[in-house]
């Protein structure tokens, strides 16, 4: 119990200000020490004022034992009382002496100085042992209290008498009395300079610690324009006076250190310079007090400084952030959610910048992009660049659009996030479109003669079909039943093989939707082998499927991945009449396209026994522009188109070739 | 402890907050100034009750006056009745008994009869003080009265000043009793100081008289007179040329006088009592010295008058602070129904009126006047009210009481008699005594 007492008085202790620490701890000691001392003063006073009152009383006592003997045997009475009373009342002895009596053998009282009857208690309270020469004891008398001290009265050795020689204590007492009185007054003045120092002391200790703690409270609060006071304000002179505050390139060793100073550039080792008449960093002679006020301005000065550097970076790089020809998104790397906008951004993406912030960027580009950042997520700050070509991303009223989206790593505002440019591709892909709709209009150019060719076979069928029928109705003969049925039957088919000819070829034709797929890989593949197969067989190209079964479909647009095949066998069939003709006795005339399932990958090869691909031109074969052909109708897109499109569709493509022999396009996809 | 509290205690408590509140405003919570100023006057207050208590001085338990009862009060007295001093105490005595006995069968003062217990010292210091703590103690007089001699009155002073009780009416011009002022001396005659100034500003300045010895007693009364007269020499930038004395009790006066003789004084103060004092004339003028003689009151002019009845050829003067007795204007004081010579002759038939009865007598007046003043309701503080309060009490020609706060002697006048034919007379004209100086012998 007594311990918790204890411990929240010396927490309350603790939390009183350092000003009433001081002045309580200064004046609990001077108060112990006084009043120790006062207490030893007055036991060794009081002591020794006993002492030598006793001393003074055995002397009267023994001045008045020896005179008065003679008028104790002569019975003289009033010569006694005289004596006794002269020894009572002399002058300042009557303050001291509060009573003298002297008593016979047998303590009859034969003289006492007092004014009233002589109390009987007094008489005989104190008796002098007959081997003791005094005696001394404290005795009450009224409302006083005196120390009797008792002189046995002699002739020779016998005793006739005791005097008693009664001291007022409260001589003692007020002297005692006036010492403490003295000793008070001196303490309290003691303890109001005592009072009046610490104050002053602790206040000056304290004030400043004081004012810096508000000070630094209004720092905290970011409030950089506490004056520290008048004076120091007035010495300081004007912020943009000092060089390192105008402009923040200019380096100053109160701010920086010594950090990046070699400004003389050989090599060694110089500090960062400091202005001779520095305005603003002090170091003042002085007390602690003073010191660490001038320390407290000095790293404010510093934080200014540091500030306006600052400041001056961000709007730097605000103005590059808010200028920049592209749209660029800060996020939060973790969330992903747009953290800032810069205006080409609203611009482009139609939304205004407060829609924008806070927007989870995946609404703008859903596909891809939370696996895409992952890759960036490991790569620490500032570095890592990673690029994501042709990604479609959505305006406002998701309205899509091609972009080329660059991200890295940065921090901002002291987070880590990641910054975003995006580039408006959608023009570039169009053209890229009108591209591949080109080389599909050259390839279309191209199956025409195939084309016309298939048609021609039904057309013909048809044709024969509807002669013979009106050959029948024009000679009048009955067509039996059967006949008429068979006749119909195969022109409807026809019918239907021109319909899906032409299908096929629409659908080849037509421009890609934005939106890819799901696609069969078979699909497109038997889509091109009924355009062409049947032409090639013609030329002598035979073209085998070995399409697989089951295979997952992969992400794409179908009529693309026609426009890939198709660009394929045509090159195969080019390499195989290639071959034919330079190398004539060699096998040539197959085209193999098989499709499997490699684990998630789904693969699509095209494999032919053409002239092959030397070593010097498989490297540049997928450039666009590149032809191995002397025609000037190719312009060597297909296989850079063909490259294209495989990659956009997040595929890969690989080349296997042997010269003379054949070569094979091995395509694979990721299954979805 | 009260004083202590109100002298140190609240003056600095005031000064402790004066110097809290003119900090300036601070915003930091700080120990609250009124607690602070608790915990200092807490310390202060604990160590000043360890045992600070005020001394009582008086141990005299205040009950009513002693004395006092009813129909009597009652008053003691300590004076020489016996011995080379009783003229003194006796006629004192006497002269104021006249006058009581009379105011008794009067019905006394406010009912109350007025008794007198008196115990003879013999002009003993030791005895006076004796007596004076019976009457205190035993008797429980209410107030002492009629003293005789200066060393048996200044032995009681203590007494007197520590049971608190009245003196009134001293045969003696001490100065012990006038200074230092003491509220419970009334002094009814004039101080031997007042005595010797007169007398010596009259020796001085009326007979021209520049050699001055002093014969004394060798006792307070005796250095009394002779500082007295010092003092008063001193004012002319004069000096006594000679000075002696001789012991109290005894007749042994002439080792003083050779000192005296060979100085060729022109006069010769004297300061004694009757014996030797008559002693001294008597062989100065067979010796052959004529100064002029003067002497104080305390003497005793009576006697000495006596003694020296068949002496011729001496110049004798004497002070006194009550008229002559006997004079011949009619004095209503002294023969007056109350007045001193009809009452002793009544009460005293075979005793001659004298000067020291006389002022026994006054002492008597003044203490019924006091009793008078006092109201019924008698009580020792307030008798002396009442003495303080006489400020005007004439008793006939030449003789005014006056007292006041601080003026506790009633009469101031000195009279100044001399010898002639057997008796002292009132000095007219010193001009006469000065041409019998003058005159050669």
């Amino acid at each position: 119990m007594n311990r918790n007492v204890i411990r929240e008085a010396a927490k309350r202790f603790r939390d009183i200000s350092l000003k009433n620490k001081i002045f309580f701890s200064i004046l609990a000691v001077i108060l112990i020490i006084s009043a120790a001392i006062a207490l030893l003063a007055r036991w060794i006073l009081v002591d020794n004022l006993i002492d030598e009152l006793e001393l003074r009383g055995i002397a009267i006592g023994r001045t008045i034992a020896e005179r008065s003997s003679g008028y104790i045997l002569d019975k003289n009475y009033p010569e006694l009382l005289s004596l006794i009373f002269d020894e009572a009342k002399l002058k300042e002895r009557q303050h001291l002496v509060s009573y003298i009596f002297v008593s016979d053998r047998e303590d009859q009282v034969l003289s006492h100085t007092l004014t009233r009857a002589f109390p009987e208690s007094l008489r005989l309270a104190n008796r002098v042992p007959s081997d003791e020469t005094k005696s001394v004891r404290l005795f009450r008398l009224g409302e006083q209290t005196a120390y009797d001290i008792a002189i046995p009265v002699t002739q020779g050795i016998y005793r006739i008498g005791t005097v008693h020689v009664g001291l007022n204590k409260d001589h003692i007492d007020q002297l005692v009395g006036k010492l403490r009185t003295t000793f008070l007054g001196f303490l309290s003045l003691v303890v109001v300079i005592i009072f009046v120092i610490t104050h002053r002391l602790a206040k000056y200790i304290t004030l400043p610690i004081f004012k810096l703690t508000q000070i630094s409270e209004e720092l905290s609060k970011g409030n950089f324009d506490v004056k520290l006071d008048a004076e120091q304000v007035s010495k300081g002179g004007q912020p943009l006076e000092c060089p390192a505050f105008a402009n923040p390139d200019v380096p100053c060793r109160h701010l920086d250190g010594n950090l990046g100073a070699d400004l003389h550039g050989d090599g060694m080792a110089h500090g960062n310079p400091v202005c001779r008449d520095c305005q603003f960093y002090r170091r003042q002679k002085g007390d602690e007090v003073a010191q660490l006020a001038d320390a407290f301005y000095n790293m404010i000065w510093g934080i200014r400084l540091y500030r306006r550097r600052l400041r001056e970076s961000e709007k730097k790089y605000r103005s590059l952030f808010d200028s920049g020809p592209d749209p660029i998104f800060v996020i939060n790397h973790q969330s992903f959610d747009i953290i800032d906008a810069n205006p080409r951004a609203v611009e482009v993406y139609g939304y205004s910048r407060d829609e924008l912030i806070g927007k989870p960027f995946t609404e703008l580009a859903p596909e891809h992009t939370h696996e895409y950042f992952q890759s960036l997520q490991g790569q620490g700050e500032t570095h890592g660049l990673v690029t994501y070509p042709k990604a479609l991303h959505y305006k406002k009223g998701h309205k899509p659009f091609y972009v080329n989206l660059h991200a890295s790593n940065t921090t901002y505002k002291g987070q880590p996030a990641i910054v975003l440019a995006s580039t408006d591709i959608t023009e570039m892909v169009e053209k890229d479109a009108q591209l591949i709709q080109a080389n599909k209009m050259k390839s279309l150019g191209e199956m025409s003669a195939g084309i016309a060719h298939e048609l021609n076979q039904p057309l013909n069928a048809i044709k024969m079909g509807s002669d013979f029928l009106g050959m029948m109705v024009e000679q009048k003969r009955e067509i039996p039943p059967s006949d008429l049925q068979q006749v119909v039957a195969e022109m409807s088919s026809q019918v239907d093989r021109a319909a899906e000819i032409i299908n096929t070829l629409r659908s080849f034709g037509r421009k890609a939707e934005l939106v890819i797929e799901r696609v069969d890989i078979n699909k497109p593949i038997q889509a091109v082998y009924s355009l062409v197969g049947r032409q090639f067989e013609l030329d002598n190209i035979r073209m085998e499927l070995d399409l697989g079964r089951g295979i997952r479909p992969i992400m794409a647009h179908d009529n693309r991945l026609q426009q890939v095949f198709f660009n394929l066998v045509a090159n195969a069939r080019d390499a195989i009449s290639e071959k034919k003709e330079r190398l004539p006795g060699r096998p040539a005339g197959r085209i193999l396209i098989r499709t499997y399932q490699e684990g998630d990958q789904v693969v699509a090869a095209v494999e032919d026994d053409g002239i092959g691909i030397s070593d010097t031109v498989r490297d540049k074969i997928f450039e666009p522009f590149f032809s191995t052909k002397e025609s000037s109708i190719d312009m060597g897109l297909g296989l850079a188109i063909t490259y294209g499109i495989v990659k956009d569709y997040g595929g890969d493509i690989q080349l296997t070739s042997q010269e003379g022999f054949g070569t094979t396009f091995k395509l694979s996809f990721s299954a979805t | 402890m009260n004083r202590l509290q109100s002298d140190l205690g609240f003056p600095l408590l005031t000064t402790t907050s004066r110097s809290l509140s003119a900090r300036p405003g601070a915003t930091v919570v700080f120990f609250p100034s009124t607690l602070k100023l608790g915990f200092i006057a807490i310390i202060f207050l604990a160590v000043l009750a360890t045992g600070c208590h005020s001394p009582d001085d008086s141990y005299a338990p205040k009950t009513r006056d002693p004395g006092v009862a009813p129909g009597e009060v009652l008053l003691g007295s300590s004076l020489a009745l016996k011995g080379h001093a009783s003229f003194l105490g006796t006629q004192t005595l006497r002269g104021a008994m006249s006058y009581l006995n009379h105011v008794n069968e009067q019905g006394g003062v406010h009912g109350r009869s007025i008794k007198v217990v008196a115990y003879d010292d013999s002009y003993d210091p030791p005895m006076c003080l004796a007596n004076t703590q019976k009457l205190i103690i035993e008797d429980q007089v209410f107030a002492l009265f009629c003293y005789v001699g200066t060393p048996t009155t200044v032995k009681v002073l203590p007494l007197i000043e520590e049971a608190r009780i009245p003196l009134l009416g001293m045969f003696t011009g001490a100065n012990a009793l006038r200074e230092p002022f003491s509220r419970f001396l009334i002094n009814v005659r004039a101080s031997y100081y007042q005595e010797t100034g007169a007398a010596v500003r009259h020796l001085v300045d009326d007979l021209g008289l520049k050699k001055i010895a002093v014969f004394y007693q060798y006792d307070a009364y005796g250095f009394d007179g002779l500082t007295g007269t010092e003092l008063a020499l001193k004012r002319f930038n004069l000096a006594p040329v000679a000075g002696g004395s001789y012991n109290r009790g005894t007749l042994d006066v002439q080792e003083g006088l050779n000192k005296i003789m060979s100085s060729g004084a022109e006069a010769v103060v004297m300061i004694g009592t009757y014996d030797p004092c008559a002693k001294f004339i008597r062989l100065a003028h067979e010796q052959g010295f004529r100064p002029l003689f003067y002497l104080v009151s305390f003497v005793g002019a009576d006697e000495l008058a006596r003694r020296l009845e068949n002496q011729q050829g001496i110049t004798v003067v004497m002070s006194q602070v009550v008229p002559p007795p006997d004079r011949l204007d009619p004095n209503p004081l002294l023969t007056g129904p109350d007045g001193y010579v009809t009452l002793l002759r009544r009460y005293y038939p075979e005793d001659q009126p004298n000067f020291v009865g006389f002022e026994g007598f006054i002492n008597a007046r003044v203490l019924v006047e006091g009793l008078k003043r006092a109201g019924t309701d008698l009580t020792r503080d307030g008798f002396i009210d009442a003495i303080e309060s006489i400020h005007d009490m004439g008793l006939g020609p030449d003789i005014n009481i006056a007292f006041s706060a601080n003026d506790h002697q009633g009469l101031d006048r000195v009279h100044f008699t001399r010898l002639e034919n057997g008796q002292f007379a009132l000095i007219k004209d010193w001009a006469e005594i000065k041409a019998q100086l003058v005159a050669p012998r």
